[in-house]
Order: structure tokens, then C-alpha cells, then sequence
């Protein structure tokens, strides 16, 4: 039996009992559960209990059983200098590799840039024009003008005009950074903890990467930027949209990657959720972008983006990573009970 | 015009006390238990100078540890703290105490009792033609609120607060880094600083709100009151109004800390965004309550020394209110990357451009009143000019990260730590420093240098452009703020923005030679010492005015000032 | 107005008291917003927060034709030693259609542990639209050491998200749950155990974080 079956099954069960059944469901699911020898669980150590909860949630039991032979293969990726990371004496956006960083890119150069240089000059000079021509040398007797409508209209009205020419490009990219991802995109579950990311790929497994800085000497024996590379990257499929989730353990963190003109805060106990579209393959860094203690500035992130195939050939080498429908991945049966 | 001419409006009236006439109370009475609002203000700038060193000494730490990739001063600042440097995360966490310190510093004990406290206490109940504030004894409250408050913080960085000693949260204070994050008494000193600071300032903007709607002279309308007045008018406002939600959102903080509520604790039910907006509802109007007492002196300067009237007054001062009403409604745009819902983003978006305007009309209003004048570049004079330019440059990058979709991408990096200096510590503090050298002479009977606030000006004007300007770069190169590290593609900027600092810092030297040069060799200033353009009440005092000044009141004449 | 003028002191002091009113005024503001904030997000959905159905709004709930796809997320706070996942990665229904769903959570600790879990939905403007008819969220959760229980949550999506043009392209809505230890249950521990609630926070998975440099 499916487990949309059990579940619609299940539901047809609960309205003919009504609602107090499934008031009770939990305790009755509590009975059913064989009681594990408490002395085994205590023995466990306490602190390490936690992280072994997170990665057990996101990883079925069933699922890792039933990985399939073909172990996959996975080379990290070089990563391109001046691509995803900043340059040395940069003064301008990073290069942008998603359609977003471009519309968002195009509407900092093209719409914005021009007009605050132009407004900024248009200060400096009319300050220069006043300081040469109404100094006390060049003009001894003050004016009284203290008042001129039809200017103070125009200084009222221009600067609202200027601001509806910002604002109608600028709610169309926000309308586009909203559009939700589609049925079926590749959903990369990410979570902050102090002081590391953990990247978990439910609809593959479940299984949860956790990333780590890696100091700047590894950094650079691996040819890596220092204080941008990681020891496990987040792997994605380039030129498709992924379901970016976010969520923060213990304090927030912000996921953000400038050269994907992606940042979303890691709220704990909220999930929050945005598309992220990468054009080409390649490897972007981003740090954390939420102050969340000591090691803030130490939490980079690094994004692999590989094509399709490849990608789902990392998965493989995941523990009990699958590649299939998501429906695929998870366990058809309601999992065993523990113990 | 709400300029007075001196010798029109109430020569008649005017005070003619003899200082040797004055009852000053003794040295305990006069500077502890001062109810008097010039000793108050002069209190008040003298703990604003004060802190201003202390936290200005901080930004340097931070500049010398940013001027290069790595971590190199941050373990000795640790030592003497009393952490312990061999521990990796504690020598970060001092990084994080330090910039917390920072912004707590400068915005709380620096710009605000300098601007609001110093010259609103000296000159609001002058301007207005009154004999002092209208709750004196008040006032005094305040002030010691204030320097407790001070002290409080300055406690905290020397007890626990989590991974090292200190309070490292930043000066926003987020929860719930703030609170199961932080475990240790740093913390709550910080925040129980922030209540005192916070309790004194909302007294002083009763004392404010009173005092301007009370105590002007006879014919001092509202519309007739010099605009520094209106500034700190909205200002008292936007602190009665503001402050108080802070006060609400850090007492749950420390009830969340100490007593196990959970108003911002997810594992509690409670939500740690709406934390952030309580914070930011008071933190919006919290930058114009900084800047617009600016925007205040900065309208007095340039009406004084182009020797006209403020162009289009009424606009200058409804701008103002009209700052202070949309500040209200703006505060969300600080939480673009929260996970907002696409309309609130929107709505922010607009409302956040829709400040522009009013901005716009000061600016503009500003040059117009220089345009037509007859301009003497006099010490205060430049600073105000060069206020102009440099607010403009902080104000434009506003629209920029007004923008939600480009936020996206700019949200806490380099290039809002830009923008927020660029109006900030170039703009408020351009204008404390204009304001300083208008009314120094007026304060202190003594007249500064006017070679060496000029060559103040110009090391000042290339230091924090220098540091502030390759912010902009390294923002847009994606460098997140609150970084005591960084990669090396960074560090060319960041080198750059720390020799700014050091050039920055001999200017600040030279404000002191200034002051002391003032005391010990400046010339003996006179009444009005600004000549035919400086109209405004204060000038007809002597320099330093009488203890007790207008005990008769003076009455402004009205047909001396029609629109 | 001739010699000293005493400034009006029951004016001001009317003023001032006024000020204060509206300083305290505010103040109240500022603590009545989390009740507020709460009703404001529950109302509207702001944040991802899901709608509790009741008997009357089931009643006028339609089927419609369109599909609509529920991911499955499960959380736990840091310090809570539980195992808490869903037994779905997702499931496809009908809009309108009610559906269950069920999560299993395990005590891995050797004591009881009383657990309550928060939520939310993302994309968020789908929280105005994400209905519950049970859920065990609205209760406490206790686990005894080692107990392993499933539990059910009935929802049905909303067929008016289909007339929302800003939540109508949504095609897959993830449901989320962080499973925290209420604040009795860790008191208890504490007295049991001699050790802080705080200090049980700050129990965290060091061991994942390569301490480096």
C-alpha cells in the first residue's frame, strides 16, 4: 500500500472516529512502541545527541538501505579566479551568474548608478557655483530672497519623479526574486549553527553536508581563496531552479552568496525559502551575513554548481544519497520502530 | 523669518547682568546638582567628548586589526580585558564586544548627549528666549542617567558575556544571539545601560517638548522659532515616541535572559523577527533623532553666514516633521533578508524612497540660501558646506538600499557600514563639529582658532573620505560588516580606509590644540562675534551668556521679521 | 512683562505630564505588540503562520481540481536529545483536500523530556491558506526515555489560495516544525540534575565543528 493510500486511509479512519481518535493517535502509537532499554540511550553521550537527531531526521533509514550500488563519483571543482569570488582591488559587483544578480545587477549600474552620481554632482555643483559667485568678495550685499514657490514646487515634484522612475524597475525585481520555485525543483535545505553550515537534501536522501572553513593554508594547498573556502561544499545542478530553504539551529545566520545576488536570513524555528537559479557551473562563495557570535566571520559558503549529471553522481557519493522522484526517496512504509 | 535682528527686536529688553553679579553656586553645587541649562549642556558635551574619545579609540582598534588579513590585535585587547587570548573564539568574541561597544558609544553616549544634550540644553532655551528648561531639576536627572548608563556599559565589557568577556551582540542587540546566545552578566549590563541612557533621554525630550511649547518669549510663535529649534522639537518627538518601544523590547530581553519568559524565544512560542522589529521601530526614527538636530544647526550656520534668511522656512521645517512622521513608518526596510512577504517588501521599498523627498527639499533649500548671499567662509561655515556634500553622498547610497531587490545583494555588507557613516559620522558629526565652532566662542567666552578649525576641516574631510568611501567598494564586493577577518581580496580597500583613519585621528588632534589654544591664548569674544548675519537670540547675550539669562524676557519684535 | 517672570509651572507641569502620558503610552505599545504580533500573524498568515481550522470553515471547504504538493521538515532546538523527523518527504494532494500526515519522534535521552513544536510554512504567503485541523503541535509532547512515537498532523490547503494572484503559483508548500523543550521540562532536569537550563543550551554539536586555526 502506498503511503498515499495509508494516509487517505488513514484520514477516512479519523472522520469516521472523529476528532477525539486522533487526539489519542499519539498516545496510542506511544503504547504500541516496544520501550527501549533506557541504560543503552543513557549511555549515549548527551552533547552528541543533537547532532546525531539532525542528521538521523534528514537521512530515512530506509532509504539509505536501499542506496543503489553505483557508488558516484566526485572531483571538487576548481574554482575560477574572478568567478563567484571577490577580486583583488574590486570596486564594482561581483559578476553575476544567476538571471536574478542580473536583473538586480542592471538595476543597480543602469538605473541607479546614473542617477545618484547625477544628483551628487548636480550638489557639488551648484556648492561650487555658490561658493565662487555669492562669496562676500564677489558679492558684498546679500539678497533678502527668502521665497520662491514655483521652485520649491519643482524641488518637491522632480525628486518624485525621479523616485517613480526607481521605483517601477525596482518592484518588478522584487516581484521576480518572489516568484516561488516549481514542482519538482531540487530542494537544498540549509542550516546555520554557530559556527558552521549544514547543507540537507531531502528530496535525495536526506542526508546533511556539514561544511567547515577550512583554514587559510588548506585554502591555498587546494588552490582556494583563504577565509572563503569550505571542506564540504553545498553541490547543486546548474541551470535549473533549486528550492533554497533556510533555517537557523540556535541563533540566526544569513545564508548569502554576492555573486548569486542571493541573501536569506536563518531564523530559528522558522524556515524561510527563495529561488536560487545558477546560469553556468562553477564554484561561488558567500559568508554568513547575520552577526551570530564569536566565529561569525568564520562560516563561509561555498556553492558547487555542476551540471545535472554530474551532480547526481555527487549525490551518490553522499551517505544514502538517491537520485529519483522525491516521492521515490522517501520510505513507503512508516519506518521500523526503534530498538 | 524666525531670525530676530539684534538691534530691532528687543534692545530694550536686553539682559544686561553683569557676570559678577551672577549667584553661581559652589564648584559641588554648580557641576553636581546643576540645574542650570547651560551648565547642563556644557556637562553634557564635555561626557560627549569624553565618550567620543572612548569610542572613537575603538574604532581605531578595529581599524588597525582590519588594515591587514588576520587576526593581530584582538588577543591583546582580550588580555586586558581580562579574557583569555589562548582561547580562539574569545579572542573573536572581543571583536564582537568592540564593535558593539562602538555603535552603543557613538550613538548613545556621543552624538546623542552632544547634539540633543549639549547644544539643544545650551541653546533651545535661549533661542526661544526663555530663562531655562522647564523642568531644571529634571534635566539634571538626566544627565546622570545618562553618564550611569555609560558607566553600565563600560562594565559590561569587563564580565562574561559568552564566549569571552564583554557583550558582543552588536548595538542592535538581536535575539536570540542576544539571549540563550550570550550566557553571562555582559549582556544585561549592556542592555541595563541602554534603560538608563534610554530613561534619560525620554526625561529630556518631556523637558524638551515643555520648554518649546511653554517658555517662549512673548511673540515667538512657533513659525517665528529659529529652526534649530524646530529640529530638536520633531527630535523630542521622534525620542518620546521611539524610545520607549526600545525600552519595552529590551526589558522583555532581560526578563527573556533572567526570568524565563520567552517573548522572543522560538522554543517558547516567541518570535525572534518581531524582536528585530521593535528594535528597528525605534531604531529608524533613532538615525534622524542623530541627524536632524544637525540639519537644525546646519540651517542656523548657513543663514548666519551667507547673511539671509533661510530660504523657503516653513518647508524647512515641515521637511522635518514630515522626516520624522515617515521614520515611523520605514523600519522593516533594516530586515529586508528576514523572510519578509513580498508586499511588506514592496510597501517598505516605497514608503523607505519616499524619504528622499523631504531630504531633497532641505538640501536644496540649503544651497538657495546661500544662492544670493554675500558668504563668509568662516570655520563653521566650511563644515556646514562640506555637511552638505558629504549627507548628499550618504544619502543617495540611501535610495540605493531603499530598494529591496538590491538589498538583497547589499544587506549587511561594507556598503551599508558606508552609508550609515556617510550620514552619520560624516554628517551628524560634520555638523557637531560646525556646531561646536559656532557657539564655542558663545560658550566659552573664548574665540578658537579659525587657521586651525579650517585645517581641521580639511585633514578631517580626506581622513573619512578615506575611510569611508572604499567601503562602498568593498560592500558591493560583497565584504560582510562585523568581520574582524577577511580574504585577501579585501584587504587593498581595507588597508586604504585605515590610513584614512590615522589622517582622521590627527584631525581630532587638532580640535583639541583647538580648544586648548581657546582657553589658554583665544581673543575674549564678544557678544556677537558672527556679525550682521548671526540674528538668533543667543546673540544678543554676551559671550558666555549670564548665568541666569532673560530674566526679563525679551519680546521679538514682529513686524522686524514678516515672511 | 516686567521683572522676573517665574515660568508657568501648572502649565508645564500639564505638558509634561501629557509627554510622559504618551512616552508611557508607547511603552505599553511596545508590550502589547507581542500579543499583537502574535493575532497580526495568525490573522493574516505573516511569517508562514498556518491557519487552525474550525467546525464552520471546514464545512464551506471545496475540493478543487488542482494538485498541490506539502514537503515535510522537522526540526529539533539545540540541547533537546530527541530524534524527530517526518515519516514523508512529501505529498501530493488535491487544493481543498484534507490529508494526513505523520512525523516520528524519539527520546534519545535518559530522562523525560516534555516538548512542545513551533511552525511555520514557506513560501510564506502560503501560511494564510495552510489549514490544520489537528496537529500535534497544539499540545505538549511528552516522551519517556527511549519511547518512539508517531504523530499525526490533518491539514487541507485552502482553495482560496487559487483566487490569491500573489500565492496562486505556488506549487509545492513545506511545512516545518522545530520541536523545542518547554521551559518546566528543563527546569525539572535542572533540579534533578544540578545543571542550568542555560547551561543545557549551550550543550551544542561541537563535535561537527572542526575547531580550527
Amino acid at each position: 500500500m502506498s503511503l498515499a493510500d495509508t494516509a487517505r486511509s488513514m484520514g477516512k479512519a479519523f472522520r469516521t472516529f472523529g476528532v477525539a481518535a486522533a487526539l489519542t493517535f499519539g498516545t496510542q502509537a506511544m503504547a504500541a512502541a516496544p520501550a527501549a532499554p533506557v541504560a543503552a540511550e543513557a549511555a549515549a553521550p548527551v552533547a552528541a545527541a543533537p547532532a546525531a537527531a539532525a542528521s538521523d531526521s534528514a537521512a530515512p533509514a530506509v532509504a539509505a538501505e536501499a542506496a543503489p550500488v553505483d557508488k558516484g563519483y566526485y572531483t571538487p571543482m576548481k574554482p575560477t579566479p574572478g568567478k563567484g569570488q571577490p577580486v583583488d582591488k574590486g570596486w564594482t559587483f561581483q559578476d553575476q551568474y544567476s538571471p536574478i544578480g542580473e536583473q538586480g545587477l542592471w538595476m543597480h549600474d543602469v538605473i541607479l548608478m546614473p542617477i545618484i552620481v547625477a544628483i551628487s554632482i548636480l550638489v557639488l555643483v551648484l556648492l561650487l557655483v555658490v561658493m565662487a559667485k555669492f562669496n562676500k568678495r564677489a558679492n558684498p550685499v546679500a539678497s533678502k530672497t527668502s521665497h520662491n514657490t514655483l521652485i520649491e514646487v519643482i524641488w518637491t515634484l522632480v525628486p518624485v519623479l525621479i523616485l517613480v522612475v526607481i521605483a517601477v524597475p525596482s518592484i518588478r525585481l522584487l516581484a521576480h526574486q518572489y516568484e516561488p520555485a516549481p514542482k519538482g525543483a531540487l530542494t537544498v535545505k540549509v542550516t546555520g549553527y554557530q559556527w558552521y553550515w549544514g547543507y540537507t537534501y531531502p528530496d535525495n536522501g536526506g542526508f546533511e553536508v556539514i561544511s567547515n572553513m577550512l583554514s587559510e593554508e588548506d585554502a591555498l594547498k587546494a588552490g582556494e581563496p583563504g577565509h572563503l573556502a569550505v571542506d564540504n561544499r553545498m553541490v547543486v545542478p546548474a541551470g535549473e531552479p533549486i528550492r533554497i530553504q533556510t533555517i537557523g539551529s540556535d541563533v540566526i545566520h544569513a545564508f548569502a552568496v554576492p555573486s548569486l545576488w542571493f541573501k536569506l536570513d536563518a531564523v530559528p524555528g522558522r524556515i524561510n525559502e527563495k529561488v536560487l537559479f545558477i546560469k553556468e557551473p562553477g564554484v561561488y562563495y558567500g559568508q554568513c551575513s547575520e552577526l551570530c557570535g564569536a566565529r561569525h566571520g568564520y562560516m563561509p559558503i561555498a556553492v558547487e554548481a555542476l551540471p545535472r549529471d554530474k551532480f547526481e553522481a555527487w549525490v551518490k557519493t553522499q551517505p544514502g544519497g538517491t537520485v529519483g522522484a522525491p516521492a521515490a526517496a522517501a520510505p513507503a512504509a512508516p519506518a521500523a520502530p526503534a530498538a | 523669518m524666525a531670525t530676530i535682528p539684534a538691534n530691532e527686536g528687543f534692545d530694550a529688553h536686553h539682559d544686561a547682568h553683569d557676570h559678577d553679579h551672577d549667584h553661581k553656586p559652589g564648584f559641588f553645587a554648580r557641576w553636581f546638582m546643576s540645574t542650570n541649562h547651560k551648565d547642563i549642556g556644557t556637562l553634557y558635551l564635555i561626557f560627549a567628548i569624553f565618550a567620543g574619545i572612548i569610542g572613537g579609540a575603538v574604532s581605531g582598534i578595529m581599524r588597525a586589526e582590519l588594515a591587514e588579513p588576520g587576526i593581530q590585535y584582538l588577543g591583546w585587547w582580550t588580555n586586558f580585558l581580562g579574557g583569555n587570548a589562548s582561547d580562539f573564539n574569545a579572542t573573536l568574541h572581543m571583536w564582537n564586544v568592540l564593535i558593539t561597544a562602538h555603535g552603543l558609544i557613538m550613538v548613545f553616549f556621543m552624538v546623542m548627549p552632544a547634539i540633543i544634550g549639549g547644544f539643544g540644553n545650551w541653546f533651545v532655551p535661549i533661542m526661544i528666549g526663555a530663562p531655562d528648561m522647564a523642568f531644571p531639576r529634571m534635566n539634571n536627572v538626566s544627565f546622570w542617567l545618562t553618564f550611569v548608563g555609560f558607566c553600565s556599559l563600560m562594565l559590561s565589557a569587563f564580565v562574561p558575556g559568552g564566549t569571552g568577556v564583554g557583550a558582543g551582540t552588536g548595538w542592535t542587540v538581536y535575539a536570540p544571539l542576544s539571549t540563550s546566545g550570550s550566557v553571562g552578566p555582559a549582556v544585561d549590563f549592556a542592555i541595563f545601560s541602554l534603560h538608563l541612557s534610554g530613561a534619560g533621554s525620554i526625561l529630556g525630550a518631556i523637558n524638551f517638548i515643555t520648554t518649546i511649547f511653554n517658555m517662549r518669549a512673548p511673540g515667538m510663535t512657533l513659525h517665528k522659532m529659529p529652526l534649530f529649534v524646530w529640529s530638536v522639537l520633531v527630535t523630542a518627538f521622534l525620542l518620546l515616541l521611539a524610545l520607549p518601544v526600545l525600552a519595552a523590547a529590551i526589558t522583555m530581553l532581560l526578563t527573556d535572559r533572567n526570568f524565563g519568559t520567552t517573548f522572543f524565544d522560538p522554543a517558547g512560542g516567541g518570535d525572534p523577527v518581531l524582536y528585530q522589529h521593535l528594535f528597528w521601530f525605534f531604531g529608524h526614527p533613532e538615525v534622524y533623532i542623530m541627524i536632524l538636530p544637525g540639519f537644525g544647526i546646519i540651517s542656523q550656520i548657513i543663514s548666519t553666514f551667507s547673511k539671509k534668511p533661510v530660504f523657503g522656512y516653513l518647508g524647512m521645517a515641515y521637511a522635518m516633521v514630515a522626516i520624522g512622521v515617515v521614520g515611523f513608518i520605514v523600519w522593516a526596510h533594516h530586515m529586508y533578508t528576514t523572510g519578509l512577504d513580498v508586499n511588506t517588501k514592496m510597501y517598505f521599498t516605497a514608503a523607505t524612497m519616499v524619504i528622499a523627498v523631504p531630504t531633497g527639499i532641505k538640501i536644496f533649500s540649503w544651497i538657495a540660501t546661500m544662492w544670493g548671499g554675500s558668504i563668509e567662509f568662516k570655520s563653521p561655515m566650511v563644515w556646514a558646506i562640506g555637511f552638505i556634500f558629504l549627507f548628499t553622498v550618504g544619502g543617495v547610497t540611501g535610495v540605493v538600499l531603499a530598494n529591496g531587490g538590491v538589498d538583497d545583494n547589499l544587506h549587511d555588507t561594507y556598503y551599508v557600514v558606508a552609508h550609515f557613516h556617510y550620514v552619520l559620522s560624516l554628517g551628524a558629526v560634520t555638523s557637531l563639529f560646525a556646531g561646536f565652532y559656532y557657539w564655542f566662542p558663545k560658550m566659552s567666552g573664548r574665540m578658537h582658532s579659525e587657521f586651525l578649525s579650517h585645517l581641521q576641516f580639511w585633514i578631517f574631510f580626506v581622513g573619512v573620505n578615506l575611510i569611508f568611501f572604499p567601503m562602498h567598494f568593498l560592500g558591493v564586493q560583497g565584504m560582510p560588516r562585523r568581520y574582524p577577518d577577511y580574504a585577501l581580496a579585501y584587504s587593498y580597500w581595507n588597508k586604504i580606509a585605515s590610513i584614512g583613519y590615522v589622517i582622521m585621528a590627527v584631525s581630532i588632534v587638532i580640535f583639541f590644540i583647538n580648544i586648548l589654544y581657546a582657553f589658554l591664548a583665544g581673543k575674549k569674544a564678544e557678544a556677537n562675534y558672527w556679525g550682521e548675519g548671526a540674528t538668533t537670540l543667543e546673540w544678543t547675550l554676551s559671550s558666555p551668556p549670564p548665568f541666569h539669562q532673560f530674566e526679563t524676557l525679551p519680546v521679538i519684535d514682529d513686524a522686524a521679521h514678516a515672511h | 512683562m516686567v521683572g522676573t517672570v517665574a515660568p508657568d509651572a501648572r502649565r508645564n507641569r500639564n505638558v509634561g505630564l501629557m509627554a510622559a502620558g504618551a512616552a508611557l503610552a508607547m511603552l505599553g505599545l511596545g508590550y502589547a505588540s507581542v500579543p499583537l504580533y502574535r493575532l497580526f500573524c495568525q490573522v493574516t498568515g505573516y511569517g508562514g503562520t498556518t491557519q487552525r481550522a474550525t467546525a464552520d470553515k471546514l464545512a464551506g471547504v471545496k475540493v478543487a481540481g488542482k494538485m498541490i504538493r506539502v514537503r515535510f521538515d522537522a526540526n529539533t532546538a539545540p540541547g533537546l536529545p530527541w530524534m524527530f523527523k517526518p515519516q514523508q518527504v512529501t505529498q501530493d494532494l488535491r487544493i481543498g483536500e484534507r490529508k494526513i500526515a505523520t512525523f516520528e519522534a524519539k527520546n534519545l535521552s535518559g530522562r523525560p523530556i516534555t516538548g512542545t513544536a513551533i511552525f511555520n510554512v514557506s513560501p510564506e504567503q502560503a501560511g494564510k491558506y495552510f489549514n490544520k485541523i489537528q496537529c500535534f503541535c497544539f499540545t505538549e509532547q511528552k516522551l519517556v526515555p527511549g519511547q518512539d512515537v508517531r504523530m499525526p498532523v490533518i491539514y487541507y490547503v485552502d482553495p482560496a489560495i487559487l483566487d490569491d494572484p500573489g500565492a496562486n503559483n505556488i506549487e509545492e508548500i513545506t511545512l516545518s516544525y522545530t520541536f523545542n523543550e518547554t521551559p518546566e521540562s528543563a527546569a525539572q532536569a535542572h533540579n534533578s540534575a544540578g545543571a542550568k537550563p542555560l547551561a543545557l543550551l549551550a550543550e551544542k554539536p561541537l563535535d561537527r565543528a572542526q575547531v580550527r586555526r
